[in-house]
């Protein structure tokens, strides 16, 4: 039996808490002992699974996302949570070496966590990263720019990375550890579990050893039927704070089309407009997906890690994205040739066309199902077997004493 | 030897975390091990050498349209996300991992109602410490913060019940056996209030049920400073560089004071230089206090409960600007005793020149500050006095 920290940093949504405590549970039917570091403990609500492990808040700046500059690459997140500021970082470290003392893990699972890493390194213990090509940079020097849109500024860049590299080692020093010849270097663990394929890695391809395939937790949630109907498939998850989502729900109130929707906490009007026909259903709780996008023709929503998920089923996208990591999926995917995004500044009548266009213009749906050929061997269950396996083989390699599983159940 | 864990989670500035590093660096010193859970890790200002042990305070999110002008303490509770069930849930969860985890045998709260009723449904004993805004009161319904309003009952007690619902669903989602809270008063109940600061500027006193112990920053810390001519009026003034009437009171000064010393934490060396002239000198960070305040004339600040102590233990009356409706209920008690005037935060800022120079002439003003009950109040080692009132407390068996 090995205990196991989850720490999860950087990031929203639910996707950090979804894939980690599927991870999470499949180590704990192997015996393991789970604690969670999470950002935002919140979502710990959609996992009831996780009930009995430890959880505890990660260690996070109050002046969060107060930067001057919009991030070009890694470090410049890392400027804007913490590491601007020598001893702002050293204080964060020192919360996460607090809670890893005291809880005493044998191996860390990093999800967007620099700053655990940093506090890992200072203790000696082990790593793995676990999350998409967004969450893990490439290990170069400085960390590559991940902005395609706008030109990026290679010496604001190595500046970037070279401040990072100093507030680090300031912080390392504080704790008595040494420093690090690189920004790069942090990442270097004992694996990278790279939950992704080149064709939608945020970075583009990079020398690894290896692409574990995308993050996929579709087994939660609500089951919902699709309407029965002539007309296609269409499911939609969106925020309510999108900016076309009124454009959207006229497009998706005119649609003769079976369409399910999912828009948390949406207001009772739009509710009403998207539920006239007996062919829209409008769910008041997250959809199950795992065998509900089996027929599904089309997914519309902002182009997370449910988006990559969804392209793993042979399903087009119509994407939204609202933030940077989400634009670059929506970049990639469009790339493959199976999405159409519409950004934050489109009208509603980029709104309309790319409704129509990914809905009834077959090669959407083709570049989608081709995708989903190439790689039909990909399973998430099997995926995270495999993870699962090779964390129990970096465990023995540090000498962490292994059990068989002490308890039953099924991994889900 | 006991084990004592600090707890700061709502509320600005560096008070919070200043007033509980020293007390916990006093129990200490009396054989207590200490550890700290923060909302802003960065005010520890790197406490690695002290071999301290400190975590991140559980975060809720904030409510998504807070109430511009919550009228009790519960809704103030609402407007941080309380009202989110699973948000409260989810750090009361982080707080009772932290406690099953470091196992405290008290927790010491300082603004941080979550830790406080983490650590009611945990069993432990929960001291609430602050100047008082941070322990309200506790009735049912929860008494209106904005006395000088009509506040119908009816209103409190909604949102009493909108509070206790919702803490009651995270209790249940959460902690298994222990008995929730059932009425919204219990949230903010504690073992016991210990104040640092004074009844008289408390902003919810005078009560019963709070032991006062009188602010306790140091009079010594800071940049030394001294007037420098025999002209008067002399001002000393307490700014914050982002307060939007900010260059309109240093205007004031200058056309009013003789001689003015203004404090302005955070503001650069440059800008603090080029703001100065001769008869005002600003100074980027705290001043030390001591001697100073018993010279001036009058003292100007954003009726932080610190400053207006000191400026009514020197006996010098107030013109208040407060930012915030702590400040307020501060500064109202000031105006109340008859030693200050004030400008509420939401009032149209009057003639700051005309205003300054009024308050200079007003002989009333003087004379109540001058009788102030807490002039000339001691208040030596007020840290000291609080690790010591700790230590004599039950702890956990």
């Amino acid at each position: 039996m090995a205990r196991i920290a989850f720490a999860w940093e950087l990031g929203g949504e639910y996707g950090h808490v979804m894939s980690c405590a599927g991870l999470a549970r499949g180590l704990e039917v192997h015996g393991h002992r789970i604690g969670l570091v999470f950002r935002e403990l919140r979502q710990l609500a959609v996992v009831p699974e996780t009930r009995d492990y430890d959880a505890f808040q990660a260690p996070r700046s109050p002046r969060e996302g107060i930067v001057m500059a919009i991030p070009a690459g890694y470090a410049d997140i890392m400027l804007g949570c913490g590491y601007s500021d020598p001893r702002e970082l050293a204080a964060l470290v020192g919360g996460w070496r607090s809670l890893f003392s005291r809880w005493r893990p044998d191996l860390i699972v990093a999800d967007f966590a620099p700053t655990a890493l940093l506090a890992a390194r200072t203790l000696g213990i082990g790593c793995v990263t676990y999350g998409n090509g967004f969450f893990v940079p490439p290990r170069v020097t400085p960390l590559p720019p991940f902005r395609v849109d706008t030109p990026v500024d290679h010496d604001r860049l190595a500046a970037s990375d070279a401040l990072v590299l100093a507030n680090i080692n300031y912080a390392l020093k504080a704790f008595g550890a040494p420093a690090l010849e690189s920004v790069a270097e942090l990442f270097a663990t004992e694996e990278n579990f790279l939950c992704t394929f080149p064709e939608i890695d945020h970075y583009g391809g990079r020398e690894t050893s290896g692409y574990w395939g995308p993050r996929v937790r579709f087994d939660r949630g609500t089951d919902v039927a699709w309407p029965q109907g002539e007309g296609k498939r269409v499911f939609v998850y969106v925020k309510r704070g999108l900016p076309q989502l009124d454009a959207l729900v006229d497009v998706l109130a005119a649609s003769r089309h079976n369409i399910v929707t999912y828009i948390p906490d949406i207001d009772p009007a739009r509710r009403a407009r998207l539920s006239t026909s007996r062919r829209h259903v409008v769910s008041d709780r997250p959809v199950r997906l795992d065998s509900f996008l089996k027929s599904c023709d089309l997914i519309v929503c902002h182009g997370g890690e449910i988006a990559t998920g969804a392209l793993m089923y042979g399903v087009p996208q119509l994407l939204f994205p609202g933030h940077y990591e989400q634009l670059l999926t929506a970049y990639r995917l469009q790339q493959i040739g199976s999405a159409c995004w519409v950004g934050p500044k489109g009208q509603a009548a980029d709104v309309a066309r790319g409704f129509t266009l990914t809905l009834d213009d077959p090669r959407y749906a083709a570049a989608a199902r081709a995708f989903a050929k190439r790689y039909s061997a990909f399973s998430p269950s099997e995926q995270r077997r495999r993870i699962v396996a090779r964390i129990e083989e970096v465990l023995a390699g540090r000498g962490a004493i292994l059990s068989p599983p002490t308890r039953l159940g099924s991994e889900k | 030897m006991a084990r004592a864990f600090f707890a700061w989670e709502l509320g600005g500035d560096l008070g919070h975390a200043r007033r509980t590093l020293q007390i916990a660096r006093e129990l200490r010193d009396l054989g207590h091990e200490t550890a700290f859970a923060f909302l802003d890790l960065a005010s520890l200002g790197v406490a690695g050498n002290e071999s301290l042990e400190w975590f991140q305070a559980p975060v809720v999110p904030p409510a998504r349209t807070p109430s511009p002008s919550p009228l009790n303490p519960p809704e103030i509770l609402l407007n941080r996300g309380w009202g989110d069930a699973l948000g409260l849930a989810g750090a009361l969860r982080g707080w009772l991992s932290l406690y099953s985890l470091w196992k405290p045998d008290l927790v010491v709260c300082d603004y941080a109602p979550g830790a406080q009723l983490a650590a009611r449904a945990a069993g432990l004993p929960r001291i609430a410490i602050g100047s008082g805004f941070s322990s309200p009161v506790v009735a049912d319904p929860m008494p209106a913060m904005r006395t000088w309003i009509a506040t119908d009952e009816s209103a409190l007690r909604r949102i009493d019940a909108t509070l206790l619902a919702s803490v009651r669903q995270a209790f249940e989602r959460v902690t298994g056996t222990a008995a929730p809270p059932s009425h919204a008063s219990e949230v903010f109940s504690a073992d016991a209030t210990l104040l640092c600061s004074w009844p008289e500027i408390d902003p919810f006193g005078p009560r019963e049920g709070a032991e006062y112990f009188g602010p306790q920053d140091d009079p010594q810390l800071g940049a030394a400073e001294s007037w420098r001519t025999g002209s008067r009026p002399r001002v000393f003034a307490y700014l914050k560089p982002r307060d939007a009437r900010f260059v309109a009171i240093l205007d004031a000064l200058r056309a009013v004071a003789a001689e003015a010393i203004v404090a302005v934490p955070g503001l650069s060396k440059e800008h603090s230089q080029s703001l100065s002239s001769g008869s005002v000198r600003i100074h980027g960070g705290p001043i030390a206090l001591g001697g100073l305040l018993a010279d001036a004339d009058l003292c100007v600040c954003h009726s932080g409960p610190g400053t207006v102590a000191r400026a009514l233990e020197a006996g010098i009356p107030l013109a208040l600007l407060p930012q915030q409706l702590e400040q307020f209920l501060v500064g109202r008690r000031v105006v109340m005793a008859g030693a200050g005037v004030m400008v509420a935060p939401e009032e149209r800022v009057p003639d700051l020149k005309g205003w300054l120079a009024q308050a200079l002439t007003r002989q009333d003003l003087r004379r109540a500050a001058a009788s102030s009950p807490i002039r000339q109040r001691a208040r030596t080692s007020v840290a000291g006095r609080v690790a010591q009132s700790l230590e004599g407390r039950p702890w956990r068996a």
